[in-house]
């Protein structure tokens, strides 16, 4: 143990999901921005990072204002090189910060070169998930070369509908875990499954896969009985769940709907066509399954959303949660739920 | 005065073409270090549940169908209008502007209204009376100007209205006389050595008189002859219309013996008894240090000078004294919007509340730090320390536990 008064926590190595994507108008409407989102992202990630907790999120690598990749990236680094300081100090110093999962599916991660993988590997680890541990028979494959098919084509569709199936592959890994083997290494490398997982904003529509990345998240989440924080203050998918769980209706809010998603997003009508003319590979669940299976789970959280979330909160404290706008309380609320449920330790200064 | 602890609203119409821009780089100034000032909200495009064409959602509090306000007493809502043709011409909000500028329930209201172009005039007449502020820039500095101009003259703004809320400071220092003209003179002490020449201190105080409404002390100027040179300096730097302290560190800075007096003087925590509560709060005026050494130059450390954040100086650099005179407003009001939050933190006898982040010169200056005779719980601004600074300042005071307000309650 350390000497001092403000050492770390005990390193919990908790893998924990963070869910987050960005809508404009959604936000906007709501009164929020892009800022609001990051601010609330750094906020949790960085207490969670001083816990030793790892941080799964499967963004891409593009430089852009709404990729929060990077942003994830230089916490980690910062965090790491001042714990770093602090141990050369204090031999006693807890040493682990956590470090980012990135999971990224296939096509995405053939832009990720070995140039920006060997920049951040001492920050991240990308998991990368193809085509064949997404269960795409080898005869269904579209290739990895980057040829474009023709739009309309039989070429375009396969690769639309493996792309969709991939990226649920990879959410669903990220939720249970995995092994990557090694070469000449006895054992394989493994990546720990979900201890729990947050989700904030999110795109509601023009996303790709079968549905929103979020509303997927969340599905594997209950079927994992996992513990899921939702901060619904903050628009976006996150909100929809929010409501969904939160709402006095009967009928799901119209987003948890087969006929608002196809309306809202027209490719999935391209996607539909694409499934039903190959076919899934089994257990992938197509937007009608998923949004049906979520709408169901989320309606059993209703009654005592505390025990169904696994949020180690409160009923009252996790719809708090549901609905606060305040960054500081929702922050709070995550981390009590954390430390109740996985005794996580109370933060220094 | 209420502890009520100031939000900012920026509202633009979805039509307006830098609206959103503006409000971005609003939140970002007025929240650095991801987050450290008040909070922002937007108020922008249609609520989710508005007719088309229809309004942002209401403020918090606030009413849309007619019923009174609900404005909890203790709210505080400062809001940035940013103004444009598009919002004049609209019906509904227009009316909005009108809602906002008549009623505020048992809360407080601030409405700053920025033209964006010269049909911002033409608001509804309750807001006719306020005084616009005019971004302005040159065709070729484009919306970064505007942008610029504009936070120059929000930070002033705002930094006079939180200021003048949490009035009076309560030591040292004569009573201002509570009227606007009074109020509406903040002045930036400038301390600097004349033995090294006056050319950074006198481009920032020409800055000042020239294109702010603040006021500068500069000895040089500022002192009548035949007044007792050091009842004058201990009157500026304590008054209660200095906000802030500039520095400007050159070679013999640290050898002058009325520039160390000055900083030592302006470096001293203020008691700041905040009436129902059992704990110590303190008040610290922020200080901002510009580096204006030559190359090569040697010069002595100013322990006194602590953590405060310090600029390079460079006659390279253009409009650097409007950086640097924003910077200090900036971290001034960011002081004032900590000592509100500060009466929000956890209350006991064995706390003491700082409204500045701390370091060893300033916290050996609170007495019952100094004394060790009891442990005590020390919070401060932003999110926490790092471990290394906590780790040393535990050192040095074993009996001080830091807990930031971010983690107060956690």
């Amino acid at each position: 143990m350390s000497t001092f008064k403000y050492s770390a926590g005990a390193s919990t190595s908790l893998l924990i999901g963070l869910s987050i994507s960005y809508q404009r108008d959604n936000l906007l409407a709501r009164g929020l921005g892009l800022e609001h989102l990051r601010e609330m992202l750094l906020r949790l990630a960085r207490e969670l990072l001083r816990q030793g907790a790892n941080l799964a999120y499967g963004g891409h690598w593009q430089e852009a204002e709404d990729n929060f990749t990077y942003d994830l990236l230089r916490l980690v680094s910062a965090e790491q090189q001042e714990r770093q300081l602090a141990q050369d100090l204090d031999a006693d110093e807890e040493p682990r910060i956590g470090r980012l999962y990135n999971h990224s599916a296939w096509p995405a991660y053939l832009s990720i070169t070995p140039q920006i993988e060997a920049q951040w590997i001492n920050c991240c680890r990308i998991v990368r998930i193809d085509q064949a541990q997404a269960g795409i028979a080898e005869a269904d494959r579209s290739p990895d070369d980057g040829t474009v098919a023709a739009p309309g084509s039989d070429g375009h569709r396969r690769r639309l509908r493996n792309a969709a199936i991939a990226l649920s592959a990879m959410r669903r890994i990220a939720t249970v875990g995995t092994e990557i083997a090694i070469p000449h290494r006895s054992r394989p490398e493994r990546v720990p499954p979900l201890a729990a997982r947050i989700l904030l904003g999110g795109k509601v529509q023009q996303y790709s896969g079968f549905v929103p990345g979020i509303f997927e998240e969340a599905l594997l989440t209950l079927d994992a009985r996992a513990p899921l924080y939702v901060l619904g203050g903050f628009g976006g998918a996150a909100e929809v769940i929010a409501r969904a769980i939160d709402g006095s209706g009967k009928a799901p809010p119209p987003e948890l709907t087969e006929a608002w998603q196809h309306e809202h997003t027209p490719a999935l009508a391209t996607l539909a066509d694409a499934a039903k003319a190959i076919g899934l590979p089994p257990g992938v669940r197509d937007t009608k399954a998923a949004l049906k299976d979520l709408a169901k789970g989320l309606a059993g959280a209703r009654r005592q959303p505390a025990k169904a979330l696994r949020t180690g909160l409160s009923d009252d404290e996790t719809r708090e949660l549901m609905r606060t706008t305040d960054m500081r309380r929702a922050t709070q609320l995550v981390l009590t739920g954390l430390h109740r449920g996985f005794g996580m330790h109370e933060l220094p200064g | 005065m209420t502890a009520s602890i100031p939000e900012i609203y920026v509202l633009w119409h979805p039509m307006c073409r830098d609206g959103e821009a503006l409000a971005r780089r609003i939140y970002e100034w007025l929240r650095p270090g991801s987050g450290l000032g008040p909070e922002v909200f937007f108020r922008s495009l249609p609520a989710p549940d508005a007719p088309p064409g229809g309004l942002p959602p209401p403020l918090a509090g606030e009413s849309r169908a007619g019923a009174p306000p609900s404005m909890a007493a203790n709210r505080w809502q400062i809001v940035v209008l940013l103004i444009d043709a598009h919002m004049i011409s609209d019906p509904a909000w227009r009316n909005w502007l009108h809602v906002l500028a008549t009623r505020t329930g048992r809360g407080t209201r601030d409405l700053l209204p920025v033209a964006l172009d010269d049909t911002a005039y033409n608001v509804p007449e309750r807001l006719r009376a306020l005084n616009f502020m005019r971004p302005t820039a040159t065709a070729a500095a484009g919306i970064d100007g505007i942008v610029r101009s504009l936070l120059i003259q929000l930070t002033e703004t705002l930094c006079r209205m939180l200021l003048t809320h949490f009035r009076p400071i309560p030591v040292r220092g004569a009573a201002g006389t509570g009227n606007e003209a009074d109020r509406a003179k903040l002045t930036i002490f400038l301390s600097h050595a004349k033995a090294d020449g006056t050319g950074p201190a006198r481009r920032i105080r020409d800055y000042i008189y020239g294109k702010t409404q603040l006021a500068a002390f500069y000895d040089e100027n500022d002192i009548p002859f035949g007044s007792g040179f050091s009842r004058v300096l201990q009157r500026a730097i304590a008054g209660d219309n200095t906000a802030a302290l500039i520095a400007v560190r050159s070679a013999r800075y640290a050898d002058r013996p009325w520039c160390r007096r000055e900083i030592s003087s302006f470096r001293v925590p203020l008691a700041d008894p905040v009436p129902g509560r059992l704990g110590r709060h303190w008040h610290l005026n922020p200080v901002l240090v510009v580096d204006a050494l030559d190359g090569g130059a040697v010069t002595s450390g100013i322990p006194e000078l602590g953590n405060a954040p310090v600029v390079r100086w460079s006659d390279e650099v253009s409009e650097q004294e409007e950086r640097i005179v924003t910077m200090v407003l900036r971290d001034t009001m960011l002081t004032a919007f900590h000592r509100a939050l500060g009466r929000t933190m956890p209350d006991d006898r064995a706390s003491i509340v700082l409204d500045w982040v701390p370091d060893l010169a300033t916290l050996l200056c609170i007495p019952e730090v100094r004394a060790r005779r009891r442990a005590l719980t020390v919070y401060y601004p932003g999110r926490g320390l790092s471990l290394l600074e906590l780790n040393m300042l535990e050192d040095h005071f074993p009996r001080l536990t830091f807990r930031s307000f971010e983690r107060a309650e956690t």
